[in-house]
């Protein structure tokens, strides 16, 4: 199954003078199972793209067909808690949003709201709150006195609590320390190849996306102008360049080796990868 | 000369745990000083501290020998100017001329003379042909353009930058690091930058490395990430280049190479003798 945008256009402020379409006919599928990153210059439609995967916004013309819903523009949705459920959205600084007494009573909100009962939420929430590497001890403390990367990754744990098919994440490492970053990295990585969960991440980080995203959608003035295989883009000089994006170090590094010689696979795309393929080729 | 001074600065949010302890370096005239750290290592407090945002609560911040306190606030702001990490927080103004002349305005400068100012400013920051534009309509880029020239009409010696680049996109950061390094070039400004961007210290001329609210290093930038492995023990990023050489050294290859061209014979070499 895929997700599909068809002729989707979505106008901010239809019918007024300064109406301003941030999506201009999109006809898109993201395959369900791997991970996509969406990545395009600030201002060419990246939010308000994911912001339709569980209708925050609804298509002003066209549709979007994800799971078993179908959102079309001018039809009333009758499937949004549902909807909501499946398909978990993090927003930009999701740190700003806990609001509760205690972490693990923030965590518990969605699956609360989503009729689990009370006790099955609390244990979700710990799950959840597990699987984030939050630990047990800050479990009854505020979430605001938790460190900046802690609180994100609680934001995490409230949508993960609610058990999504599908997890929207909006620039999910901006404004994280490396480590912090890398965490919240292998986090999403972890919850793909273990849990089966798709995910979408909007990003500008482009080393993240060429080390651990398998397809990459590019977007521009509201429009897509790539979609496909990761590597195939950022190997690509006449694409980087025709999109304006950086070449990721990992790449510039490979083919400064390729040059002396040395006949590496495209698949090493993260350094761990591309050591290893070298150190093979040396101690032969 | 070192302008800003601090010796033995603390400060604590909840008078239990301390957020900066201990703190004294010095900065000079006209230098460019990064600040880096991980989350919560007391970076943002330091700068808060240095602005006059915090009160001093322990040992004392002296700029050009005056110390930062409250009677001495009027003087000091006069003298800086302080860059925040996001741009929609900071934009005044309904428009770019609107909001560089809001300053402007605090100032009492005559309106007949602000329209010179406000031009020279725009020029300064590459934004003249967006003077009228609402901010809805700049990029991220462009927004922290407009706080910059804001700060630059009230002539500031020192630009405090709050991890001003973090929430913009690759072009936005370009942008305004360029700006950032333009600013620090001359000998009028002094720029103290917070930042993760390792491509950013190594333009610095020197860095500050705080570690949970302590002075871990205050060195020049080569010689701080010289210490890859000191820097990787307080969950900071290392310069691309040293972490190719920490992952082949796990491999048991030793490279020497100081950028990646030299590595890459460096490998090849190897290669061949094996």
């Amino acid at each position: 199954m895929a997700i599909s945008f068809k002729s989707l256009s979505y106008i901010y402020d239809k019918d007024m003078p300064y109406a301003h379409k941030a999506l201009d006919n999109i006809n898109l599928e993201l395959k369900e199972g791997i991970i996509t990153a969406i990545i395009g210059e600030t201002g060419s439609g990246k939010s308000t793209l994911v912001e339709h995967l569980n209708a925050l916004l609804l298509p002003s013309e066209g549709s979007l067909e994800i799971l078993d819903y179908n959102l079309v523009a001018n039809q009333k949705i009758r499937f949004l808690k549902p909807l909501r459920k499946d398909v978990g959205l993090v927003f930009q600084f999701s740190e700003y949003q806990l609001f509760e007494e205690t972490v693990l009573k923030d965590v518990a909100f969605g699956p609360l709201n989503f009729g689990y009962p009370a006790k099955e939420a609390e244990e979700r929430a710990r799950e959840a709150l597990k699987l984030v590497g939050i630990s047990e001890n800050a479990y009854q403390s505020s979430p605001l006195e938790l460190s900046g990367g802690q609180k994100r990754r609680v934001a995490i744990a409230g949508i993960i609590a609610c058990d999504p098919k599908i997890i929207v994440l909006d620039e999910p490492t901006a404004g994280l320390d490396p480590k912090g970053a890398k965490e919240m990295t292998d986090l999403f990585v972890s919850l793909n190849r273990k849990m089966n969960k798709t995910i979408i991440i909007v990003s500008h980080d482009n080393e993240m996306v060429y080390n651990v995203c398998d397809e990459t959608v590019v977007l521009s003035h509201g429009k897509i102008v790539y979609v496909g295989d990761t590597l195939d883009l950022f190997n690509d000089p006449d694409k980087l360049k025709e999109f304006d994006l950086l070449e990721p170090q990992i790449v510039t590094f490979r083919n400064r080796l390729t040059e002396k010689g040395f006949r590496l696979s495209k698949k090493a795309r993260t350094l761990d990868l591309l050591s290893e393929e070298i150190a093979g080729q040396v101690r032969k | 000369m070192s302008l800003i001074e601090l010796k033995d600065v603390g400060y604590s949010y909840n008078g239990e745990q301390k957020a900066v302890d201990g703190i004294s370096f010095s900065i000079e005239k006209g230098s460019y000083t990064t600040i880096i750290g991980h989350n919560g290592s007391g970076k943002s407090t330091l700068a808060k501290l240095m602005a006059g945002l915090l009160p001093v609560q322990e040992g004392s911040i002296r700029i050009d020998s005056l110390p930062v306190s409250e009677e001495n606030m009027p003087k000091i702001r006069e003298r800086m100017g302080i860059v925040f990490q996001n741009p929609d927080n900071q934009f005044i103004g309904s428009t770019v001329r609107d909001d560089i002349a809001f300053g402007l305005e605090n100032r009492r400068i005559e309106s007949a003379d602000m329209e010179a100012i406000i031009d020279e400013y725009a020029q300064k920051v590459g934004l003249s042909s967006f003077l009228d534009y609402e901010p809805q309509n700049l990029s991220g880029g462009q927004k922290q353009r407009v706080a910059i020239a804001g700060i630059l009409a009230m002539k500031p010696e020192i630009i405090i930058f709050d991890e001003a680049t973090s929430m913009l996109d690759p072009k936005g950061k370009k942008e305004i690091k360029k700006l950032m390094y333009d600013l620090a070039g001359g000998d009028d400004i002094t720029v103290i930058s917070i930042t993760h961007d390792i491509e950013e210290v190594l333009q610095s001329d020197d860095c500050v490395v705080l570690n949970k609210g302590k002075l871990f290093m205050h060195d020049r930038p080569e010689k701080v990430f010289a210490k890859a492995d000191l820097l990787r023990k307080i969950d900071l990023d290392v310069p691309f280049i040293e972490q190719i050489r920490d992952t082949f050294m796990n491999k048991r290859i030793k490279l020497k190479a100081r950028d990646l061209e030299g590595m890459a014979e460096e490998l090849w070499r190897y290669r061949s003798n094996h």
